[in-house]
């Protein structure tokens, strides 16, 4: 068992889809529990690669090509899992906020976020205080995610932040900004927590979240 | 696989020739210029045995005016014997250098006699020790394809330097090693020890881990002291450079053409002798073209004008036929600086665009080349990282052009979780390690440090962690036991 989870966690790191599907199969077949394929190759291959990129062995590419791979190898599995085998990290909702169309960035933070174990929900750019208001009830995320790339719509944080407030959300929810003009200051004034890139971001996600 | 060590995708030894500063028919036009020079004018030899040399091997020596003259053809034919490519040779085969055609290699070169010091940032006079230090450092500095010793041991005694200069340099880098010499003794001596380190002198000359670099004066002079030396030296077999460095303006020619011309007459002069006394003799066509800045008269070592003579060097060699040694990065500001990355960058960039073979001064010195500093030796890494990067070029070809990349990610969509582009990360892009590219926000975390304080951090780890290749314990015992004037304390 040791050497097959081994393989998993070593064509996990390359990145090797078709090989960590295969292997998660072959592991299926000679009995392997699939909690333990989940915990001991493919998460334990996942923070390998955490761990590389923080060195930086690893790349971004690389990281989401491995990500990509956790994914083939949990689609494998995910009929198998009884409830209570997946101990999931959180749910994150991602938006660019109101009036801006740049997601470059929080796509990066989304695939970053998968990487890293976490259920991501991107509602997308241009998303209003009150979509977000109403996503939150409906997905019931445990962290925001907000960004913004002008000055002109950074306000709408601040807003979005405001509107969350007055339904009573704010206190069952995180809430982390970044985009390139939002600071630590900015989101401190307006009560969120800031982060400066994809990396924080995660990094971010698994201090709030108690990880 | 994936924990791999990664290959230097821009290595020295990549082909330049993209940069031709010289149009077409320049060339020619330049040698037929030094040549009426060389008819008219001619140079001044104060060496009885170079003179004598001329003179026996055909050209028309004035034994008075100590003047040398030769015609075209005689100047032709007798650098014909000179080997059209060279290979420089590490002590580790990794760092073997073959000088041919237009390709490039970058490194360091001397002599300075100061040192910023690193802990206290303060100039002060150089030492051994920071000859072994510039050595080691640059053993670890990948971008840097090898080492001209840097700086001088003030502490020594002057029939002392050589050995130790170059025993430290050698005991600290297995990239090649070369250097300017002070002693005919110096010299000798140098070979000896070396021969030892190579197990003979057939297998020394097989593959010459060092070299030596002999000047000749400007205007048109071969001076007495290092011609003797240059004569000493070829006596050894060992690959020679002979450079020459004229200023625009106050030692050459108040124009850039006319400054090449006058060099090249010059640095054609340090080829003859080598064939003369030694038919097929290892030498590059050396040159160091500068400037002086007439509003004051001073030196100029970071003129961009000091970067495109220097590139228009690679076509006249060529044109010649011979690997070249040519001179770029160093700059005239004091401190590594703005100044000093601007100047560097640029001199160095065209001289690697334009496919010099051997590209010297380029790392770790500032000051017009009086002064050295461990973190500009850092800097420099990544600018001749970036010079290499720029002369791979950008490869067009199907799986580079991307059609069905694109046509997989579509509008809206991004390619960095593509395959495609895991594949190419590596092989496309140079990654800078000095320049901070990080977010403001993490900058701030990391205590707010300029490049320089940055480099300084990396040169300090770098000394306190890298161990080069050292000479073996018993050639080493035996070379000083028997060299004369040799330490016998060596950094560990």
């Amino acid at each position: 068992m040791t050497q097959i989870m081994e393989d998993i966690i070593e064509n996990l790191i390359d990145g090797q889809t078709k090989k960590v599907v295969a292997l998660v199969e072959q592991a299926i077949a000679e009995g392997i529990a699939a909690k333990d394929i989940l915990n001991k190759g493919l998460l334990a291959g996942m923070n390998e690669v955490g761990v590389l990129f923080k060195e930086g062995e690893l790349f971004v590419p690389e990281v989401l090509v491995s990500a990509k791979a956790m994914n083939a190898g949990m689609e494998v599995i995910k009929p198998l899992l009884k409830e209570g085998d997946i101990q999931k990290s959180g749910t994150v909702l991602l938006a660019t906020v109101k009036g801006d169309l740049h997601d470059i960035g929080v796509n990066l933070v989304a695939m970053m976020l998968e990487g890293a174990g976490y259920e991501v929900v991107n509602i997308g750019v241009d998303a209003s205080p009150e979509k977000i208001v109403e996503s939150v009830k409906k997905i019931q995320p445990d962290l925001i995610g907000m960004s913004a790339m002008l000055t002109t719509t950074m306000a709408s944080m601040k807003d979005t932040i405001t509107a969350l407030e007055e339904s009573g959300l704010s206190d069952k929810v995180k809430i982390m900004v970044g985009g390139s003009p939002v600071s630590k200051d900015y989101a401190d004034k307006i009560g969120a927590n800031y982060a400066g890139d994809a990396t924080a971001a995660v990094e971010l996600a698994n201090e709030l979240l108690g990880r | 696989m994936s924990r791999r060590k990664k290959q230097n995708p821009f290595p020295g030894g990549l082909v330049g020739g993209s940069y031709k500063p010289l149009k077409d028919g320049d060339v020619e036009k330049i040698h037929k210029a030094t040549m009426k020079v060389f008819e008219n004018t001619g140079i001044q030899v104060n060496d009885e045995r170079a003179l004598k040399a001329f003179h026996d091997a055909g050209a028309q020596v004035d034994f008075d005016q100590k003047m040398v003259k030769a015609t075209e053809d005689w100047i032709m034919k007798t650098i014909k014997t000179a080997p059209e490519s060279i290979t420089l040779y590490g002590r580790e085969d990794k760092h073997n250098m073959d000088l041919d055609g237009f390709k490039v290699y970058i490194g360091t070169g001397g002599t300075a006699t100061n040192v910023l010091d690193i802990d206290t940032g303060k100039r002060r006079p150089s030492t051994m020790e920071d000859v072994q230090k510039a050595a080691r450092l640059v053993d670890a500095l990948e971008n840097i394809h090898y080492f001209v010793i840097s700086c001088f041991p003030n502490e020594l005694e002057k029939e002392n330097v050589d050995v130790n200069r170059f025993y430290g340099a050698l005991r600290n880098t297995t990239k090649h090693v070369m250097g300017g010499v002070y002693t005919k003794e110096g010299v000798r001596n140098i070979a000896k020890y070396a021969e030892m380190i190579a197990g003979s002198k057939e297998a020394l000359l097989e593959k010459p881990f060092v070299s030596f670099i002999t000047c000749v004066m400007s205007p048109l002079v071969m001076d007495k002291d290092y011609t003797d030396l240059m004569l000493t030296a070829i006596e050894t077999g060992l690959p020679l450079a002979t450079p020459t460095a004229p200023m625009a303006g106050s030692t050459s020619p108040g124009t850039l053409a006319g400054t090449l011309v006058q060099m090249n007459a010059e640095a054609l002069s340090g080829v003859l002798l080598t064939q003369i006394v030694n038919p097929g003799h290892p030498v590059l066509y050396s040159c160091v073209p500068t400037t002086s800045d007439l509003r004051t008269g001073a030196f100029c070592f970071g003129s961009i004008e000091m970067g495109m003579m220097n590139a228009a060097c690679a076509q006249l060699s060529r044109f010649y036929r011979l690997p070249n040694y040519t001179t770029a990065g160093v700059n005239e500001a004091k401190i590594p600086d703005i100044q000093s990355g601007y100047e560097s960058m640029a001199t160095t960039m065209l001289c690697a665009l334009a496919g010099s073979n051997y590209i010297h001064d380029a790392a770790g010195l500032l000051e017009s080349g009086m002064s050295i500093s461990y973190e500009q030796y850092v800097v420099d890494n990544d600018i001749l990282g970036m010079c290499m990067r720029a002369v791979k070029g950008i490869e067009v070809n199907d799986e580079t052009l991307a059609t069905e990349v694109i046509n997989d990610v579509g509008p809206a969509g991004n390619y960095l979780s593509h395959e495609h582009t895991v594949m190419n990360m590596n092989k496309e892009f140079f990654y800078n390690k000095v320049s901070d590219r990080n977010t403001r926000a993490r900058w701030e975390i990391e205590g707010e440090i300029d490049a320089r304080e940055k480099a300084r951090r990396m040169a300090i780890e770098i000394l306190k962690t890298h161990k080069p290749l050292f000479i073996d314990q018993h050639i080493e015992q035996k070379i000083i036991q028997e060299i004369p004037g040799m330490l016998s304390e060596w950094l560990d």
